[in-house]
């Protein structure tokens, strides 16, 4: 990684997801030099495995096509994918940054021409589809990829798989002597976004994540209901594969909860009224879609997409927090028990799949790796300690795409006043 | 205590949450409640409750004074602990459950008739007797509460159970003859005493 | 002017090689596309491939066409400096747009031969463009309104080394933060109101040597664009004095919802029933006095509290605002905390629907708890008035379902209204026009704001509600008027975190904007590109659709009625290129001839030769990718169809469809964004202006004496892999049904 030149007045985005990317282009565009660190071997994050957004319904991968155009067209900023920040040293405007850049097996002379994949033979879960479905050990990690290069896991080097991955490109593109690096960056500041990883729901026991399989998270439904995803989109359900038309929603799925995640996530109402569509666009009238929660929280203009969803005959809205989850061991339905408090209404309602909107929590501890401020539930505080250090997007707090992308705009403006600042002391 | 019998308390104002602060058990966590449900879902009696614990509170928070302190439901709560595991609020339901129940019964207002009560109440004697209690005693005095005839159909009902136990040795049959009390009757009764002077002191009871 | 030499590359790398004779291609671009070098390579963006391009160019090659694979890839191999290149897309829409077979080889390489022709046609009409000469370079930053939104951003920009004016039309700093008594927290343990401390704000922007304040001012009139604005700011009843700016911050904030549109809630009957306004002043003078806080009416100490969420908010009805402003939850819960602290025995009430507090605000959710501030879930029926000032509140208690609720004699009811944003005048309503919502505030609003002086309007153009939000979830900054970020809650709803947060990341848009003016650069989607519109003057007929219809108003008309292109607020979408009757409108880059020629480059087959000819014009944002995914994922589709990628459909002049119609194309297919409500189109309006033109050329059809399914729209979305290729296959069997088209050989 010597090819990668850093000064003081260097802008050093750590992730790549919609937070890091924007902060990276838009930190670009103003004329500041940028290196851009995501530890998977894709840029595109948490919002690319999501099939629309809310609530215009669109397709991540569209701000997406336009972000990777801009970052290709410029040449202020600088990739590193299988990289991560281990350890930040220094001050403002003047930081030392430890890098351990993982091996991809695969150089810049791959076309992404696909010859790699199809000569091996090992299957691996796909992290793309949260390990619902599977994959060649040579992939493409989606048809978005950037950069748009081939990757060979580590789990096959050393077997013949790999070998032939490397006879079947022309291009001399497998290096299966590639190994990991260690290095370090000079930076004048950092925009650390690396967002969010869902709550575990496996620790929410009365809901048996871990027990029932047709119990999963809102982000697995996601790429259920994506036709690129696992399922190509019919919304089968994991247990028998049957189409899933009856789907409950549970809010608060770890969060505003004491024992779990104290905070409210903020997406999650939304997320769930989304998903309510792709089941009703899904299976039209035969949809049957069931919100229990405590509050919606549909704040500000989403207010609007709360009320078209409840104009929807088939979206039932049920106040209450289910208290557990039973299966039915023959049919593989769930039963989902509880009490609705506006007046008192007690149920066992059966589904055909129950979605739990689980919470976000920080993806990373930055205090691993640098002395920042945090809140109590790990994401980062603004504070005068913290140097030239931003926590950007889901880093900083629960929040949804359009303010994360706000959130990383402003923590590029922070980050450029501490380089402009150096660019004035160096003259 | 009769004044707060009879005091008519506005409704949806802080009048009845505040006499239930100062005088229930876990009272002070009544207004944390967010109206989730999930203690009134998680209850594996909760069918058999009028008013579930939160919609207790919101009476509570609401003024309905008479009807929550009169009210059958928080004599149901069995202790099992469900509710409190699960509430996002921490809310310790089960002992404001008790401690409502408590309250209703010290203020006259529970209900005459509810079983629970009733049994609760012959417990307490039965153990204050002797300082142990007599199983025979106790699960007779249970069944018959209600009268004869339906005394002999409980009985009848639960006899292979009360088999078991005699042969077990956990049901001394001569039970009505050999109080077998504990070793410092008098000693269990001061210490009892001392007890209920603190417990209406901190409850403002006492005179 | 040096003389033009092509040079033309075809790869043979990814399977090119094999599926296609490349030498053929070669040929092709040598003797058809009058290329001057043509090269085969095995592995045409390896070092050798480029280098070998390089080299070629250095030696006097000054247009390049690349035989390889998609634009979208490899892009940073196949750009040279100072040197136009037409992107050829063998791989991922001929090769793996079609099967591997033996059959479909021939129907392959006449579409590769096409693609080439096609390449070499664009490549004689395009130059690499050179930045526009009369860009401008201020690099001032301009903030209208002087709240938390407009101070922090003035403050932000400052602190980052630029030039700040500030123009607020009250005589003080300070917005209606300055009216709070205190605010919702902003920092762990988020337990209690915090105090504002806009007074160390107001002080920290007064000294600020880079940010010079204009108060009881306003902006009277703006011109020019991005790195040239010019601002007349009028002092009230004082003299107006003319600055010039890089970028405007517009952080005009916010009106409470007018309460006295809600007589039911007793609003007007009694000075005892507030908005959260209210509440905060009486809070405030309260403070100041060192007194408790007491009813208006009387003087009483305020004993008993109601307040009523979403207080003509969350109207379906369309009566009052249909939106939730966001903030009033916790700002509800903030103003009983103020009772809380003065006598922890005063009841509060508040009675909510859903109650909103996002992310930590859940901490203060269950602080207000913890002090005693009881929620109820209900809908608030009515509020009366008694005699003795007290109120009493009736609702449906939605826990007890008890539709009979009230909540008696309380000394004071607080309605929590909403925010309606001073946008200034929405220009999308005509001035006479009658039967406006007031939640739109088009109506309500007719003073400008910003005064521009720009032909589509004098101020920034609205989204919804009279917000001037983006539409983008991806880009939140995105306004239609280049150089102008709002901020704050003119945006969106929104409380003072956020505000401090939105108003630091349009300062950095601001910035932005500066710095790419002052280069001659366009503004996001297509940052970077150095293209400008350009118009013949001698053939202009002065019709004006290009000034109309530009969707960045970055057009006005010169005192001859000529347009006047103000290229720092273009975005270089080419919607006025597409709009022009006369075709006068081109990009160095991109231009009716550029598209124009490619459609003529085609090889039309004669009549007899089965063998049609479709033209595809694809949204080179969404239809486009989703094209090249589909050819990745290896989904197969019609080999007579040729695509050619256009900006935008709004860029698509009509001569395009008569020229391929008259040309013997069988069929035309546009494939652009969704428009509507919920648009997908990357410049706003194009999808929707292109559905609409088209829409006419049933007509052209008729006159042509063609069938009207020769021309076909559609609305695709970049995850669209599949059904792409499916409409295309739908699309040439129409064709295939319909039958050739008579205009061929001609």
């Amino acid at each position: 990684m010597a090819d990668v030149v850093a000064t003081h007045e260097t802008i050093v985005v750590v992730g790549g997801g919609i937070s890091g990317m924007t902060a990276a282009v838009e930190a670009a565009e103003t004329g500041k030099n940028v290196v851009l660190i995501e530890r998977a071997p894709s840029l595109g994050g948490r919002v690319s495995q999501l099939y629309k957004y809310f609530p215009k319904l669109c397709h991540p991968t569209c701000g997406m096509e336009i972000n990777l155009r801009r970052l290709r067209g410029n040449k202020r900023i600088k990739v590193l994918t299988l990289a991560e920040v281990t350890k930040i040293e220094g001050r403002a405007g003047d930081y030392r940054i430890s890098v351990t850049a993982h091996p991809r097996y695969v150089n810049e002379n791959c076309t992404a021409c696909g010859a790699c994949g199809e000569a091996v033979s090992a299957q691996i879960p796909n992290p793309f589809d949260y390990g619902m479905s599977t994959m060649k050990a040579a992939y493409l990690p989606s048809l978005m990829a950037y950069p748009q290069r081939y990757v060979i896991d580590p789990s096959i080097i050393g077997t013949p798989d790999a070998e032939r991955a490397q006879a079947a490109c022309k291009y001399g593109a497998v290096d299966l002597d590639m190994a990991t690096e260690t290095f370090t960056l000079t930076a004048g500041a950092v925009v650390w976004a690396t967002g969010w990883r869902p709550y575990d729901a496996g620790k929410i026991q009365p809901y048996g994540y871990d027990r029932f399989a047709n119990v999963i998270t809102s982000v697995e439904f996601e790429r259920l209901s994506d036709p690129r995803g696992p399922t190509g989109g019919r919304i089968l359900r994991p247990s028998d594969g049957k189409e899933a038309k009856n789907v409950a929603f549970i809010q608060c799925a770890g969060s505003r909860d004491r024992n779990h995640l104290k905070h409210c996530s903020r997406i999650c109402c939304m997320a769930s009224l989304k998903q309510t569509t792709y089941v009703r666009e899904r299976f039209g009238d035969d949809a049957q879609s069931t919100i229990y929660y405590i509050d919606i929280r549909a704040i500000d203009r989403f207010e609007d997409f709360y009320q078209k969803v409840q104009a929807d005959s088939t979206v039932r809205f049920v106040k209450s927090k289910v208290a557990n989850i039973t299966e039915d061991e023959a049919s593989g339905d769930v039963i989902l028990h509880g009490v609705d408090t506006e007046g008192y209404h007690r149920y066992d309602n059966r589904h055909d799949l129950c979605v739990l909107a689980v919470g976000m929590e920080p993806s990373v501890d930055i205090r691993t790796v640098a002395d920042v401020a945090v809140d109590a539930s790990g994401f980062i505080e603004m504070g005068s300690t913290n140097g030239g250090i931003f926590g950007a997007g889901c880093a900083s707090n629960a929040l949804d795409v359009n303010r994360s992308v706000q959130s990383a705009t402003a923590s590029v403006l922070r980050a450029v006043q501490v380089v402009n600042r150096v660019a004035k002391a160096e003259g | 205590m009769s004044d707060l019998n009879t005091s008519m308390v506005e409704q949806y104002r802080n009048n009845f949450l505040k006499e239930v602060e100062a005088n229930v058990e876990g009272g002070t966590w009544v207004k944390m409640c967010m109206q989730c449900g999930v203690c009134s879902g998680s209850c594996p009696l909760g069918p058999a409750w009028e008013h579930p614990p939160q919609e207790l509170f919101m009476m509570i928070r609401a003024g309905k004074r008479e009807e929550v302190l009169k009210s059958e439901s928080m004599w149901m709560c069995t202790s099992c602990y469900n509710c409190i595991v699960r509430c996002p609020r921490e809310l310790p339901i089960t002992h404001i459950m008790h401690g409502l129940a408590n309250y209703a019964h010290r203020l006259g207002l529970a209900p005459k008739m509810n079983p629970t009560r009733r049994f609760a109440k012959m417990f307490w004697n039965n153990l204050v007797k002797s300082g142990r209690v007599n199983e025979i005693e106790l699960s007779v005095g249970l069944y018959f509460m209600d009268g004869f005839k339906t005394g002999v159909a409980r009985a009848w009902a639960m006899k292979d159970i009360g088999l078991g136990m005699l042969k077990t040795g956990r049901l001394n049959p001569f039970g009505f003859l050999t109080h077998k009390g504990c070793k410092d009757k008098r000693g269990i009764h001061r210490m009892l005493k001392k007890a209920r002077e603190i417990e209406d002191r901190r409850k403002g009871l006492a005179a | 002017m040096t003389d033009m030499k092509i040079g033309a590359y075809v790869c043979q790398g990814c399977g090119l090689g094999e599926r296609l004779d490349t030498k053929a291609l070669t040929m092709v671009a040598q003797k058809e596309g009058k290329a001057h070098v043509v090269r085969e390579h095995e592995f045409l963006c390896n070092s050798q491939g480029v280098a070998m391009i390089q080299k070629d160019i250095d030696e006097g090659v000054n247009r390049v066409v690349i035989g390889a694979c998609s634009r979208r890839a490899k892009a940073e191999a196949f750009t040279f400096e100072n040197v136009a290149v037409a992107r050829v897309n063998l791989r991922e829409q001929v090769i793996w747009s079609q099967p591997p077979t033996d059959e479909a080889r021939e129907l392959t390489q006449e579409m590769a031969a096409d693609y080439i022709r096609m390449g070499c046609a664009e490549a004689k009409k395009i130059v690499a463009p050179t930045p526009n000469a009369a860009h401008g370079t201020n690099k001032r930053i301009l903030v209208v309104g002087g709240g938390v939104t407009g101070m922090t951003a003035a403050l932000e920009s400052a602190r980052a080394g630029y030039e700040v004016l500030l123009v607020e039309k009250a005589p003080a700093l300070g917005g209606y933060m300055a009216s709070l008594y205190k605010r919702v927290p902003s920092r762990e343990p988020f337990a209690d109101p915090q105090p504002t401390d806009i007074e160390a704000l107001v002080a920290a922007v007064s000294k600020d040597p880079k940010i010079t304040v204009h108060l009881n001012s306003r902006t009277t009139r703006t011109s020019g664009a991005p790195g040239q604005f010019s601002v007349d700011i009028t002092a009230e009843s004082g003299p107006t004095r003319t600055e010039n700016v890089g970028a405007i911050v517009m952080a005009t904030g916010f009106t409470p919802y007018d309460a006295s549109r809600l007589p039911e809630f007793g609003y007007g009957k009694s000075p005892n029933i507030l908005d959260q306004a209210g509440l905060e002043a009486l809070a405030r003078s309260a403070a100041a006095k060192g007194e408790p806080m007491r009813r208006p009416s009387d003087g009483k100490e305020v004993q008993s509290v109601a307040f009523i969420q979403c207080a003509g908010q969350r109207d379906a009805s369309g009566t009052h605002l249909k939106y939730c402003s966001g903030h009033c939850c916790n700002t509800s819960m903030k103003q009983a905390m103020y009772f809380k602290a003065q006598n922890p025995n005063i009841d509060t009430a508040i009675i909510y629907t859903d109650l909103r507090t996002p992310g930590n605000g859940e901490d203060f959710y269950r602080s207000a708890q913890t002090k005693g501030v009881i929620f109820t879930k209900g809908k608030v029926q009515s509020v009366a008035v008694n005699g003795d000032g007290s109120a009493s509140v009736h609702f449906h208690d939605l826990i007890l379902d008890d539709k009979a609720a009230v909540m008696k004699d309380v000394d004071l009811v607080v309605l929590a209204t909403g925010q309606v944003p001073n946008s200034g005048v929405n220009i999308d309503i005509p001035p006479d026009a009658t039967d406006v919502p007031v939640t739109e505030a088009g109506k309500v609003q007719s003073v400008s704001v910003l005064n521009l002086t720009y032909r589509q309007g004098p101020d920034v153009p609205q989204l919804k509600y009279g917000f001037t939000d983006s539409h983008f979830i991806c880009f939140p900054y995105e306004t239609r008027r280049t150089g102008i970020y709002t901020a704050g809650p003119v945006r969106r709803p929104m409380d003072i975190t956020q505000a401090v947060e939105d108003a630091t990341g349009a300062a950095l848009k601001a910035i932005q904007a500066v710095e790419n003016a002052g280069l001659g650069r366009a503004a996001h989607p297509r940052s970077g590109d150095l293209s400008f519109p350009t118009f013949r003057r001698e053939g202009c007929t002065q019709c004006k659709r290009c000034t109309v219809e530009c969707p960045f108003g970055a057009i006005d008309e010169d005192e001859q009625r000529y347009p006047q292109f103000n290229e720092g607020r273009c975005r270089r979408c080419g919607t006025c290129m597409g709009a022009c009757p006369v075709r006068v409108i081109s990009f160095e880059n991109y231009s009716v001839d550029s598209v124009g020629s490619q459609i003529k480059a085609v090889d039309v087959p004669d009549e007899f030769s089965e063998k049609p000819r479709i033209l595809l014009l694809a949204c080179e944002n969404d239809a486009y990718p989703a094209l090249d995914m589909a050819g990745v994922s290896g989904h197969t589709s019609s080999a007579f169809v040729r695509t050619i990628p256009v900006r935008c459909l709004g860029s698509v002049n009509m001569i395009w469809i008569t020229d391929a119609l008259n040309s013997g194309y069988d069929g035309v297919m546009l494939m652009g964004c969704k428009h509507g409500d919920d648009y997908q189109c990357h410049f706003v309006k194009g999808s929707e202006l292109a559905s609409y033109r088209m829409s006419k050329i049933d007509d052209t059809l008729q006159n042509l004496n063609l069938e009207k399914d020769r021309v076909r729209v559609l609305e695709v979305a970049i995850s669209d892999i599949a059904r792409v290729p499916q409409f295309i296959n739908e699309y040439a069997e129409k064709i295939q049904e319909i039958g050739m088209s008579p205009f061929k050989g001609f």
